[in-house]
């Protein structure tokens, strides 16, 4: 591993110099353009009031439904530079966004909240993205206007309706390396009033790609057992195998009199094996290291419009059964449990939400939402002083309670402003007033160059395991809190003529402290406990960039960059004298992360490249440059190749998928491999049905 | 970054300046080339081989076993020479060119080789004390946490979630046997340090248990238990050849009881309690160490304190006070009486150790690795 740091900058120097080169050009292509009648287009719809000042990534549906073996975790790679912690292939895959922890990321799914309410985290890895219509990224006090404790920003995801009529299909057959299979199979009908759509994803795969093991080596002896040679070993990824399986049915209705009615129900069943750190010397077969869940999502909603108001309706429900087993073989079929863990985990889910137009300036709205949680968790395998088997764990109930009420005033069409007022309830915890306040103003129509602006304050109460897990939850903690800034300016020009383009990018400057930040801690009795420790100041950059062109009738270019800078310094006190934490970055949260996709359409085929590059992340609090104590930066590339044929009876598209292009040899996480160049092979078939 | 990777950006980076004219002509075109300019250093080469490094350490220093984070695989060992106050970190690594692991626990030094207990990667490196070189390895194991020899042909490795402690044979680096633990599941299994006796190896039994086990090294049994209070961590044999061990009395909500914690001092003749000296309810004792004549013991208790083996009652003030942060391990120097203490800071940071003299005065103060939780002696 080199530690010299040189290269990397002048490496960003280098791509600096080429965003720069490609700006100079299309400057000057506008120019050329221009000076053979390029009109440009003036958009004059006024911007929907609900948005104002609002910090906002939407998602291509086109990246979403890219191929089926991929998860929500990948196209946050991809196409956003939130840095996504992921422990391998189809393994635990957790975000930090702004440079927060993975639990300050709160996660909707058509207006209910996921995120485990026994961790606070969401794992991305087991959201397919086929599954997800609409996905948007708020950023920092963007997230209010839906939720609170999303102190880096919320996920927001949801399903909709297709809007076809008659009857639809789609079969998608993926084959790929390590033996990957990934099946998709869409049914759906649809009329005036009602649309049903029925999907299904079983994904299953060994997961032994191969990796050199750079950790380890294999020691070669004489016949007195002296070492006489050593080499770092090619492996498999051990105990890595996985099978997944997600069904996925929705009812709408629409009664074409401003009400529609939905329902959407999700069940997931998972059965992953946890892979093997490339440190461990221990046989695979001896050892069964595997993580079962059992989730069920659904969803109901009204909603009802009219000309000035509309008001919305949901109740849900959120079953999740986990099972963790960590079994050892101790003679020939005989296997000994070390850990059995169960959790289980009922969520019911209330919303409601009403908005009111009042008159060009005024837009008025209110929400309150409760999530009842009851959870049980517990470890199997404890036995009491008397030799009778006891369990570890908590069996809790816990409501949590949010409502908020919102002013958007615009008074002139350029200027926009927007207060919002979260309270929140977590058991018997109130949180103090969650206030946000949004402004954008319009500067220039030519260009909608616009600027926004917004402050909140916000409270992310602790998660359950954090107050209650056995053995080590504090219920004393106090809530993670902290004021967030950001600040500004987007445009958006597009041309129709000789050669029509969109061309949008945004920047925007972030700056928040989040006091009480918990982490959890050994103890001397050899279990972690969570304590309030840090001051965690997390500010910076986030810039995106998106071109679309058209060249000709036959060709299509969309390219979509995004650059993000997240220092994430530990500003609390230090814990000794000798603490050397403070003023660093975090661990595992990367400085500067950046993406880039680009798609090429001629007729119906289309060529897709997508780029991803993390900077180096620290694995200890102090930075230190050991030889453990960093994980080098890393880029991924990507490409998809895919063509389309329109049959008769059928459409078909033929996709091969390529990850990690160049065979990189990196790591996400200390001691967790990753596979090298891997490929998968897509068919998808859509019959073509008689319209009714 | 190789140079070659730079030469080949640089050669991109002026193909796009020489096609600006075409990119003039041609924005799309202009936007692929400078996108490939972003593309092609994106190629990443992660050089992870490393020259092993020659030590020649001196005869008398200290090991210093750093845990790292659970599942991070970043235990390191350090080796600190106490004559010139010189610490080298990172050793294994940098003597093998392979990490150590994941967990590293303890260490037992004998005859010339280290042998390395690396809890969650199954494994026992054995190394040269002296170059760090590893010169065999231990495997097969369930969750090792310290290795204790009965002879040069036969050791015993204690583990966790297993009721059976093992045997090995430290010539061919092979588990040879098993020493079944009566009264105790695989489950809840755990057994921890050992200490010799006559021909009698003594053990405690940690987590969710209580009792400090008697084994006859001539039949690899266990011979008798003796129940002392909720979860003995440490076990160490002071001048008398009398055993002590110290409970951390479990925790609050634990079903398998939660108690005062004590230090219990036990007679090996007879395997009953000899004397229990009673914390405070609520305490965490931890650590228990035994100077070199095995006059005092020495343990954490937030504070680090020491007792002479004799004395009737605990003592009133410690011999390092608390610094507002965490003392993760404790040792005292075999030979001078110094006293070492590892102060974890966050757990996610190098640690550091303070070292002090046999009265409390601090000597000298050095950064370890991540957890610095374990300690061995390299004796002239």
């Amino acid at each position: 591993m080199r530690l010299n740091s040189i290269p990397y900058i002048v490496h960003h120097a280098l791509i600096l110099l080429c965003i720069v080169l490609c700006a100079l050009c299309i400057q000057s292509g506008n120019a050329q353009s221009r000076s053979t009648g390029l009109s440009e287009v003036v958009v004059w719809g006024r911007r929907p009031m609900k948005e104002i000042g609002v910090q906002k990534t939407v998602f291509d549906s086109l990246a979403l439904k890219e191929n089926i073996a991929l998860s929500m975790a990948d196209i946050l790679t991809f196409n956003s530079s939130v840095f996504v912690k992921s422990y391998g292939r189809a393994t635990l895959s957790t975000v930090a966004f702004r440079g927060t922890s993975p639990s300050h990321t709160q996660v909707t799914w058509n207006g209910m909240r996921i995120n485990n309410p026994m961790l606070g985290m969401t794992d991305f890895s087991t959201i397919p993205s086929f599954f997800i219509d609409n996905a948007s990224l708020l950023h920092g006090s963007s997230s209010v206007n839906e939720t609170g404790g999303g102190l880096g920003g919320l996920v927001k995801l949801s399903t909709s309706p297709e809007n076809r009529h008659g009857f639809s299909s789609q079969y998608v057959q993926g084959i790929g390396s390590f033996s990957t299979f990934d099946e998709f199979l869409r049914l759906g009908y649809g009329n005036d009033h009602w649309q049903m759509s029925t999907r299904a994803v079983y994904s299953s795969s060994p997961n032994d790609y191969k990796y050199v093991n750079h950790d380890k080596k294999v020691n070669i002896y004489d016949d007195d057992k002296n070492i006489i040679g050593q080499y770092h070993p090619t492996e498999r990824n051990r105990s890595g195998a996985y099978k997944d399986l997600h069904v996925m049915q929705e009812v709408y209705y629409d009664t074409r009199g401003g009400d529609r009615f939905g329902l959407s129900a999700w069940y997931i069943s998972s059965n992953r094996e946890l892979p093997m750190l490339t440190t461990d010397y221990g046989d695979e077969r001896d050892f069964e290291n595997r993580q079962r869940e059992h989730t069920f999502r659904g969803v109901l909603s009204w909603n009802r419009s009219r000309d000035t108001w509309r008001t919305t309706v949901r109740g849900g429900y959120i079953n999740t059964r986990m099972a963790y087993d960590y079994r050892r073989e101790v003679t020939q079929d005989l296997w000994a449990d070390m850990t059995r863990s169960r959790s289980r985990v009922n969520t019911f889910f209330g919303r409601a939400e009403g908005e009111y137009a009042a008159g060009r300036k005024w837009f008025l709205s209110a929400d309150v939402s409760a999530h009842q949680h009851f959870v049980r968790s517990e470890d199997k395998n404890v036995i009491q002083q008397n030799g009778d088997k006891a369990i570890v764990g908590y069996d809790k109930g816990c409501v949590e309670l949010s409502g908020s009420v919102s002013a958007k005033w615009q008074p002139v069409d350029r200027l926009g402003m927007s207060l919002v007022l979260r309270e929140e309830m977590f058991g018997d915890r109130v949180a103090p007033l969650i206030p946000a306040l949004f402004v954008d103003g319009l500067l220039s129509r030519r260009g909608n160059l616009m600027v926004k602006a917004s402050v909140s304050k916000n409270h992310k109460f602790p998660t359950l395991n954090d107050m209650y897990f056995l053995p080590g939850g504090n219920p004393d903690l106090r809530n993670e809190s902290g004021w967030t800034y950001d600040a500004g300016a987007s445009f958006n020009v597009a041309s129709t003529d000789v050669l029509p383009f969109t061309l949008s990018g945004e920047a925007t400057w972030f700056d928040s402290r989040i006091d009480d930040w918990i982490i959890w801690l050994p103890t001397p009795k050899g279990f972690f406990s969570p304590r309030n420790v840090k001051t965690v100041h997390a500010y910076g950059i986030e810039t995106r960039l998106n071109l679309a062109l058209k060249p000709s009738a036959d060709w299509l270019v969309d390219i979509n960059g995004s650059y993000s800078w997240t220092p994430s310094i530990n500003e609390g006190e230090k814990m000794s004298p000798a603490d050397q934490s403070v003023g660093k970055q975090l661990p595992y949260v990367p400085k500067r992360s950046a993406s880039l996709t680009g798609r090429l359409s001629w007729k119906s085929w289309c060529f897709l490249y997508k780029w991803a590059y993390y900077s180096e992340r620290y694995t200890m609090s102090s930075n230190d440059y050991t030889l453990s104590g960093r994980l080098p930066e890393y880029f991924m590339s990507n490409i998809t190749l895919e063509k389309a044929l329109s049959l008769k009876p059928v459409d078909l598209q033929f996709k091969l998928a390529v990850n990690n292009l160049f065979n990189e040899d990196y790591l996400s996480v200390l001691s967790r491999p990753m596979p090298g160049i891997n490929f998968e092979f897509f068919v998808a078939i859509t019959p073509k049905f008689r319209l009714n | 970054m190789t140079v070659m990777r730079m030469n080949k950006i640089y050669a991109t980076i002026k193909t796009c300046i020489a096609h600006r004219q075409s990119c003039i002509m041609h924005p799309a075109s202009c936007i692929v080339n400078c996108a490939l300019c972003i593309v092609l250093t994106g190629c990443m080469s992660w050089d992870y081989e490393l020259d092993d490094e020659t030590f020649d350490a001196p005869a008398h220093g200290l090991f210093i076993i750093n845990e790292g984070c659970f599942q991070y695989g970043n235990a390191t060992l350090s080796f600190y020479d106490p004559q010139n106050s010189n610490i080298e970190n990172e050793v294994f690594l940098r003597a093998n060119g392979m990490k150590l692991g994941d967990v590293a626990q303890s260490m037992t030094v004998r005859d010339g080789k280290g042998w390395i207990v690396v809890n969650n990667s199954h494994v026992i490196f054995a190394i040269d004390v002296d170059t760090f070189k590893e010169i065999g390895r231990i495997e097969n194991l369930t969750s090792p946490r310290c290795i204790h020899f009965v002879s040069d042909e036969k050791a015993y490795v204690t583990q966790l979630w297993d009721n059976r402690i093992f045997i090995v044979d430290p010539r061919r680096y092979e588990v040879t046997g098993y020493i079944e633990v009566p009264d105790m599941d695989m489950e809840t299994g755990s057994t921890e340090q050992m200490v010799s006796i006559g021909r009698y190896v003594y053990c405690n039994c940690w987590s969710y248990q209580n009792r400090i086990l008697k084994i006859d090294t001539e039949t690899d049994r266990v011979v008798d238990c003796l129940t002392v209070g909720i979860q003995p961590n440490s076990l160490v044999v002071d001048r008398n050849n009398k055993l002590w061990t110290i409970t951390d009395g479990g925790y609050d909500g634990s079903p398998y009881g939660h108690e005062t914690p004590s230090l219990f001092r036990i007679d090996p003749e007879t395997f009953s309690i000899e004397k229990e000296f009673r914390f405070r309810p609520g305490q965490s004792p931890s650590e228990l160490n035994v100077n070199g004549d095995g006059s005092r013991v020495y343990w954490i208790n937030d504070d680090v304190w020491q007792m002479d083996v004799d004395a009737v009652r605990l003592p009133v003030s410690p011999l390092i006070r608390y610094r507002s942060t965490k003392y993760y391990g404790l040792t005292v120097d075999p030979l001078s009486g110094d006293v070492y203490v590892g102060d974890a800071i966050d757990y996610q940071q190098q640690g550091i150790i303070y070292r002090y003299t046999s009265s409390g005065e601090p000597i000298d103060s050095f950064y370890a690795g991540v957890s610095p939780g374990s300690f061995s002696w390299k004796l002239k």
